[in-house]
């Protein structure tokens, strides 16, 4: 087990008042595997997955605990936390654009990442900046570490980002919305990429996003996300085959859009997610749920197994029964 | 702040047609006059020459002669080191400790930044002729005191300004992305947010040099500055007064140069904002 994360909670002060954006969120991710969560904006996914990199905002406060290697990264020294972010635990974000500094050569930037932790001196670094290129198969990683991040497109920049995150050798990858800014064939080219480099490197990804075709991708578990609290974790196959909570059941048949007929009506999710403040009592699915009952406005569903899943929902889809029952 | 009203003023104000290349031209003349003033200047711009005294422009004296019978162009050329030379130096070194001064309260936390704006907002609210009188009154007058005093007003503004960029780059997601990276604070600053705030920087300075140029020949003007007979822009002006009646050429030629100087520097300092906004 690489990363535990037990009972963790994040929020932050507002006009007095304390706001609960990740709600006692409990989970294990092991060595190699691709675990992803997954969410709506809102969910709290990117917070969790930033607070294990100990980048959490510095407004927020938290509780709980999260082990990286079986050392704790919540309340850990703002220094200790920097050595270990890019030779421990690499980062990839959502904009290459934004996230590339425009005013330095790609491959410079690359470089930083080794000279930032005294891993190699300025030209060495040069030479690795390039053969990371080369490893997420960038066709000409001389032309390309030498160029600025406006003159490369979309896909390149997303390649060169996974490179700097790469560079020094974490052992753990987060991937926030990776694929969110590109196009669809990028996309697929991307989470290709991703996998073979988890194989080569011997990474183990987190990756981080709302897109359940990612998902069917490159999942080996699932965390569903919902309101700050986990609705559901399992197998990446169990969940996607045969969803048992109510919330990624709808989130399955709305993702099947391409499949729809034309004359149907698409499957949306009744409704929007909660916004931090207002989340309902009892199960905060509740007002969304086709399958509510009485006692899910009042009482806080808990976790439970339910066959090779944990979920939390006290009426969940019987195997018998798959998606139909989320289309209400 | 909104940046949208901002480019359009800037952009409003970017020099047309050949004001430019005129601005760039008088620069460089300017550069030669503090590079070269033995190459430039006809005559010795100190030597008292009685008999030559007030004379007009002609052409062995092309500005004409002061009271001293002192070619007036030749004082000029030799006067852009002071005034000009002052006028940089000021700006550079108000530069140099503002952007260190407005980074670091940039980049520190709450509580050291606010104590670090408010000392800023102290050195604002105060007036620069005050206190230039009263850095002549202690450390006596000459250009040196009208350097420090302008230097002691001048560099909260670039405080002001690199706090203010910090504060909206260091939330920028590439500065956030080579934090991810495990980059520290330090070389965050330096190679992440001062290499932006250095363009804002540049702009400023260009202006800022044609302001201050104007400040310095305005205390020399009233006595705070430059002694006789230092050849300095402002105090030429403060002598001919006695003499503009009769030689309007000792009062015009170097007022002339204030005003060109100033302008092309604004005009080459507006075409720079000009070209960031664009």
């Amino acid at each position: 087990m690489i990363l535990s994360v037990r009972d963790f909670s994040i929020g932050f002060q507002r006009e007095g008042e304390s706001l609960v954006a990740v709600d006692g969120v409990s989970f294990d991710v092991e060595e190699g595997e691709t675990f992803v969560i997954i969410g709506e904006s809102g969910s709290g996914k990117s917070l969790t997955g930033m607070s294990v990199a100990g980048l959490q905002p510095p407004t927020a406060f938290v509780s709980g605990s999260i082990r990286f290697k079986d050392r704790e990264m919540l309340r850990r020294p703002d220094a200790e936390l920097r050595k270990m972010r890019g030779p421990e635990i690499g980062l990839i974000y959502q904009d290459p654009l934004s996230s590339l500094n425009p005013v330095w050569p790609v491959g410079d930037q690359i470089a930083e990442t080794l000279t930032a932790h005294g891993l190699a001196d300025r030209a060495e670094a040069r030479k690795r900046a390039i053969e990371m290129l080369e490893r997420v198969r960038i066709p000409d990683p001389h032309r390309v570490a030498a160029a600025y991040p406006h003159e490369i497109s979309g896909g390149m920049r997303q390649r060169a980002m996974i490179a700097m995150a790469l560079a020094a050798g974490p052992s753990l990858l987060i991937a926030d919305e990776p694929t969110t800014a590109l196009d669809v064939t990028i996309k697929a080219q991307m989470l290709e990429l991703l996998a073979e480099l988890k194989r080569e490197m011997a990474l183990t990804i987190v990756l981080i996003t709302h897109d359940m075709g990612v998902v069917a991708e490159v999942a080996d578990r699932i965390l569903v996300l919902y309101a700050g609290r986990i609705a559901e974790i399992g197998p990446a196959d169990a969940i996607m085959l045969q969803p048992s909570h109510p919330y990624t059941a709808a989130l399955m048949t709305s993702a099947m859009i391409s499949q729809t007929p034309a004359k149907q009506d698409l499957n949306a999710i009744v409704g929007g997610a909660p916004g931090l403040g207002s989340f309902p009592a009892g199960c905060r699915f509740h007002p969304r749920c086709p399958r509510a009952q009485h006692d899910c406005l009042s009482v806080e569903p808990p976790r439970r197994k339910f066959g090779t899943v944990e979920l939390a929902c006290h009426y969940p889809i019987e195997a018998a029964m798959p998606l139909e029952i989320a289309r209400g | 702040m909104s940046v949208s009203s901002q480019t359009a003023r800037r952009a409003l104000k970017r020099p047309k047609g050949l004001l430019l290349p005129l601005a760039l031209l008088v620069v460089a003349i300017l550069a030669a006059f503090v590079l070269l003033p033995g190459l430039i200047a006809p005559h010795d711009p100190i030597a008292l020459a009685m008999a030559d005294r007030l004379k007009p422009p002609s052409l062995t004296h092309i500005f004409g002669t002061d009271e001293g019978g002192r070619d007036v162009f030749s004082r000029i050329v030799y006067g852009t080191r002071y005034s000009l030379g002052v006028a940089i130096v000021i700006v550079f070194a108000s530069a140099l400790f503002g952007v260190v001064y407005g980074a670091v309260s940039g980049m520190a936390s709450r509580g050291i930044d606010n104590l670090m704006m408010r000392i800023v907002d102290l050195f604002f609210g105060f007036p620069a002729l005050v206190l230039a009188l009263a850095v002549a009154a202690s450390i006596g007058r000459g250009l040196d005191s009208v350097a420090l005093s302008l230097a002691i007003i001048w560099w909260p503004g670039y405080a002001r300004l690199v706090r203010g960029e910090v504060l909206r780059l260091r939330e920028r997601p590439h500065v956030e992305a080579a934090r991810a990276l495990g980059v520290s604070e330090i070389t965050i600053l330096r190679r992440h947010i001062i290499s932006f705030v250095i363009q804002e920087v540049n702009v400023r300075v260009t202006t800022d040099i044609g302001y201050a140029l104007v400040a310095v020949t305005a205390l020399s003007f009233l006595g705070l500055g430059a002694n006789s007979p230092t050849p300095e822009w402002g105090l030429l002006i403060r002598d001919s007064r006695s003499y503009f009646g009769s030689a309007w050429w000792y009062l015009v030629f170097p007022g002339t140069m204030i005003m060109l100087t100033a302008t092309a520097f604004s005009l080459i300092g507006d075409a720079l904002a000009a070209r960031r906004a664009a």
